[in-house]
């Protein structure tokens, strides 16, 4: 039989279930909103995108945040609908990430 | 970044975090991800910055006071009530509720079956109508134990039922989307609807609470 | 998969959820395959996920039931009350009747 699913958690062992409320975050918000244009528009199915994400490694998932798992499932779809190029969204990203921290380090 | 705290449960590794400032001061790998795709795809012309806004709009719209207000237009109206209960996405928008998913289901409580929803495969919860789900709801904690140990991770949230009250899990995993109908609190004759409403919050809708105990 | 093109199967109908052994994207869960329940209500006609999460949509939709298992037979310490359930939603191809004249189908 195959492998269960990293998802398929329903029964398995775990701990108290953390109750602190914790808001959404500005970013968050709006990269489910771009999540829900690209579905909208077709470019992709939810169940592709349930696919992707249990395609993550079992460790990578474990440590997984909700809202990086819908970032990562996004990017590993559109690159492999050949949407985007996974390398120049690297660079993009640490050239973002530069700017921040240089906008933060202006006084 | 999130700073480092000990608690020894696994929920720093799971979908919560601690409860952050908004993003003024740090940006974190994940949102400059997203900032570098965005400009991406809008560059590419796959989307507009005006979709996502106007879709971020619309989705801030969903909260869980308007399902609220349809609990509360069945605790009063009895003919909504079945209507409601035989297709909830139409009895949604009879209320002006823009509801997207393809099929809302209302599950009603009795004095002698009490409804819980989870899903155990992901996070399926009926956004359009109720916004956001709470960060315990897709916790990895919650969606293995519900269904298999109800009545302790309930009592965890301070409900209990009696052995002969039937708890009845229901799993999220395909197509429908799930809203509880709980039952309307004794002593609640003089409300008006609007205060009814009230009585009910995000928890009683997937049944990890009763309405007027919040 | 194929559907399994029978009847709609009817309320209060005991059904196996089957393990079919199949790999990739599926919504069935480990916990309850192999279990017997019964079937709590036909929902409807509705695209099977195991080929939309392959860009093949478009299919012909395929009969979804919401199927009521008891807690004590899903696990074998469970803690609750003997009357506690579970209701999930199961495709058509993941069920098989039990208890009837015919063959499982």
């Amino acid at each position: 039989m195959p492998e269960r699913l990293i998802t398929d958690i329903g029964g398995l062992p775990a701990e108290a279930i953390p109750k602190e409320e914790v808001p959404q975050l500005f970013w968050e918000k709006h990269m489910i909103a771009m999540f829900n244009v690209l579905r909208s528009k077709g470019i992709f199915n939810t169940d592709e995108f349930r696919r992707a994400v249990e395609a993550t490694p079992l460790e990578e998932y474990k440590k997984s945040r909700f809202y990086d798992r819908r970032t990562d499932g996004m990017t590993d779809l559109l690159v492999e609908k050949g949407i985007i190029d996974r390398g120049e969204l690297t660079s993009r990203t640490q050239e973002v990430l530069r700017q921040g921290l240089l906008r933060h380090a202006t006084p | 970044m999130s700073h480092e705290h000990d608690h020894d449960h696994d929920h720093n590794d799971a979908d919560t975090h601690p409860a952050q400032e908004d993003n003024d001061l740090t940006l974190t790998p994940g949102e400059a991800k997203f900032i570098a795709l965005r400009e991406m795809l809008i560059e590419k012309g796959i989307i507009t910055a005006e979709e996502v806004r106007r879709r971020l709009e619309f989705n801030d719209s969903a909260t869980p006071h308007q399902g609220a207000r349809m609990v509360a237009r069945a605790w009063v109206d009895p003919e909504y009530k079945i209507r409601m209960l035989a297709d909830g996405k139409k009895a949604a928008i009879e209320l002006g509720i823009d509801v997207v998913e393809a099929e809302i289901m209302v599950i009603e409580n009795t004095v002698n079956i009490h409804n819980l929803v989870v899903c155990t495969l992901c996070s399926c919860y009926p956004r359009s109508l109720l916004g956001e789900p709470p960060a315990w709801y897709i916790s990895k904690a919650y969606r293995s134990r519900a269904v298999r140990e109800p009545r302790a991770v309930m009592q965890e949230f301070g409900l209990t039922f009696p052995r002969d009250v039937e708890v009845r899990v229901h799993d999220s995993n395909a197509d429908l989307r799930y809203l509880i109908l709980p039952m309307r609190p004794a002593g609640t004759q003089q409300l008006s609807e609007s205060e009814l409403a009230n009585l009910v919050s995000r928890d009683c809708l997937v049944g990890m609470a009763l309405p007027g105990t919040n | 998969m194929q559907p399994r093109n029978h009847r709609i199967l009817a309320a209060g109908e005991v059904v196996r959820i089957r393990d079919i052994g199949k790999a990739g994207h599926v919504r069935t869960p480990q916990y309850v395959r192999n279990k017997v329940g019964l079937i709590d209500c036909y929902v409807g006609l509705f695209e099977n996920p195991e080929e939309r999460a392959y860009g093949h949509i478009g299919c012909e939709p395929i009969p979804l039931y919401r199927v009521r298992l008891r807690q004590n037979d899903l696990w074998p310490d469970y803690i609750g009350s003997d009357c506690d359930t579970l209701v999930l939603e199961i495709y058509d191809h993941w069920l098989e009747t039990v208890n009837s004249l015919e063959e499982p189908q």
